[in-house]
């Protein structure tokens, strides 16, 4: 039996913004339908290493090979977008067309794979149609299917979110804090559905909730200040481990977290 | 001072309020430096009998020429000085020529406003993208189309109008030219604000998909601006209609031209049934509009 191949495979990167490095990371390594969890201090890289496997950031130096695609320097943006449209990635916050119906939202989940006027007429074929609906019975939202978009709720939206993310059908799954600002009723159906999808795909998931961590990883990776502070599996994750990833230094004052049973308190933006 | 008081003077806000109270100080310094100068100019003064000639014109408003139509006298006479019949005129005849030529005056202003606002919305498109901030449009260019654009707004459509007069000749084509260059500064406006309030977010997600960016723009962009682009251009035009009610003044043609006469030749009457119609014409078209526009949103 072959070895799985890698899904992520990091070699040297360095990412930055505005001239300041914001993500550097030597070597990692992600196998096919691993769960992975990445924790960290705001300001840590997350959301920018989400961002670079999905080819919205071209990286400084170094590369990556995601999905067996390269990602350097010097990508051209048609092969980027041929890698977005195999991986999922769903955003933090506001992130549907406010004034389309959310199965239109939806049907925006088969745009890499099409081309030509019907994707921009909005004409889709009955075959995607029906996958979209399908979708939105996943994730339990085929009731308001023609509601538009800016008159659901938060939670609603994350779930229209997720199911624009399962017409993609993608292989990586990169959800950037699919939970935040919703209640803990919410976070739990969202991280549900998110684990749902994740089957037979590689999920990388942005958490501060450490509760939600057993849902939704096998593996969590802290970043702090653009490096791995440590890369372990989640049985052998402690408080301790935890709270000095979160403890500030002499230059951050981000509060302490108080212990994995609490809810950790959100330093302010 | 109670502790409650206190907080109001904390020295943090102080310095605000005095900004605050400094400007309102200065604006009324202006307000009375306005006033006296033009005082002192003998520029305020308000005519000989201000109140009689109000009481007169009031009088001359209040019997609007239409009213011609069913009480006019059927044979006036017009005779000279000593007894002999110059004329025999039939003022419901009179009158109801008047209201056939309002009619067409009234459908070429209409023209005129609605060909000059289209054109105008379509100049101003690709200048209003080009000024948009968020679209991120080379700085030279992006500069060149907002400064075009404030410029023509700044210039009146009288002014337009008189100048295009001189060029393309009177009749309507010099007013829907003029219309077309003032309001394409309120265009370009208004839609670069409708794209630079684009929620970003959802373009951003939407090419996350993989989406190429002609299916970003009809999929992200199109939804979100055709509405107001829509929106803005009803209340544009309702404004130009407005305009090109007294573009006639300066020889584009329309009601603006029979305004003109009658104050030329002190028919008040007629001038009362002018601004009836336009009032009507004004108030039906805002109406409308505001009907759409709320569909819209």
């Amino acid at each position: 039996m072959t070895a799985p191949r890698h899904i992520v495979e990091i070699d040297g990167l360095v990412c930055q913004v505005r001239g300041r490095t914001m993500l550097e990371i030597d070597r990692l390594s992600i196998a096919g339908g691993e769960r992975i969890a990445i924790v960290g201090p705001n300001g840590a890289g997350k959301s920018t290493l989400l961002r670079t496997l999905s080819g919205f950031m071209l990286p400084a130096r170094g590369a990556a090979r995601v999905l067996g695609r390269p990602i350097g320097t010097r990508s051209r943006s048609r092969d980027l977008r041929r890698l977005r449209s195999e991986v999922g990635h769903v955003m933090q916050g506001l992130h549907l067309v406010q004034r389309l119906s959310a199965i239109e939202n939806v049907l925006i989940g088969a745009l890499g794979r099409l081309a030509g006027w019907r994707s921009w007429t909005r004409c889709y074929g009955a075959r995607d149609v029906a996958d979209a609906e399908s979708a939105l019975r996943d994730v339990g939202m085929l009731a308001k299917a023609d509601e538009r978009a800016d008159r659901l709720s938060g939670g609603e939206r994350q779930k229209v979110a997720i199911a624009r993310m399962l017409m993609q059908r993608p292989k990586l799954i990169l959800a950037d804090e699919p939970t935040a600002s919703l209640d803990p009723l919410a976070a739990a159906e969202i991280c549900g559905l998110l684990a749902a999808a994740a089957q037979g795909a590689t999920l990388i998931t942005v958490v501060h909730n450490p509760s939600l961590l057993p849902m939704l990883a096998d593996r969590v990776l802290g970043l702090k200040r653009g490096r791995v502070a440590f890369d372990l599996p989640l049985a052998e994750l402690d408080d301790q481990r935890l709270s000095s990833l979160y403890r500030p230094d002499a230059q951050s004052v981000l509060p302490v977290l108080a212990g994995r049973t609490d809810q950790p308190t959100e330093p302010s933006r | 001072m109670t502790m409650a008081h206190a907080g109001r003077w904390r020295i943090d806000r102080i310095p605000g309020r005095l900004r605050f109270l400094a400007l309102v100080a200065a604006y009324l310094a202006l307000v009375a430096m306005c006033l006296a100068t033009l005082a002192a100019e003998g520029e305020l003064s308000m005519g000989r009998n201000p109140w009689t000639n109000l009481v007169k014109s009031v009088g001359e408003f209040s019997r609007p020429s239409f009213f011609d139509l069913w009480f006019g006298e059927r044979k006036l006479e017009y005779r000279s000085d000593d007894g002999t019949l110059l004329r025999v005129e039939n003022r419901r005849e009179v009158e109801a020529k008047f209201i056939a030529s309002l009619g067409e005056a009234t459908w070429t202003t209409i023209r005129i406003a609605t060909l000059g606002s289209l054109l105008g919305a379509l100049i101003a498109l690709p200048l209003g993208m080009l000024a948009a901030r968020n679209l991120a449009a080379p700085r030279p260019l992006a500069w060149a189309a907002k400064g075009v654009l404030d410029v023509t707004r700044a210039i009146h459509t009288l002014v337009f109008g008189l100048v295009l007069v001189g060029i393309v000749g009177l009749g309507p084509t010099a007013g829907i030219l003029a219309i077309a260059l003032h309001s394409m500064g309120t265009y370009g406006k208004f839609y670069a604000e409708s794209i630079e309030t684009l929620d970003m977010n959802a373009v951003e997600a939407v090419r996350a998909v993989g989406a190429s960016p002609l299916q970003v723009f009809f999929n992200a962009v199109w939804p979100s601006v055709l509405p107001q682009f829509v929106s803005s251009h009803l209340y544009v035009w309702e404004y130009n209609i407005r305009d090109s009610t007294i573009l006639g003044l300066i020889g584009a043609g329309g009601l603006g031209l029979l305004i003109a006469e009658a104050t030329a030749l002190f028919q008040w009457g007629r001038l009362a049934t002018i601004l009836l119609v336009v009032i009507v014409l004004v108030s039906v078209f805002d109406a409308m509009s505001r009907r759409i526009r709320q569909a819209l949103l």
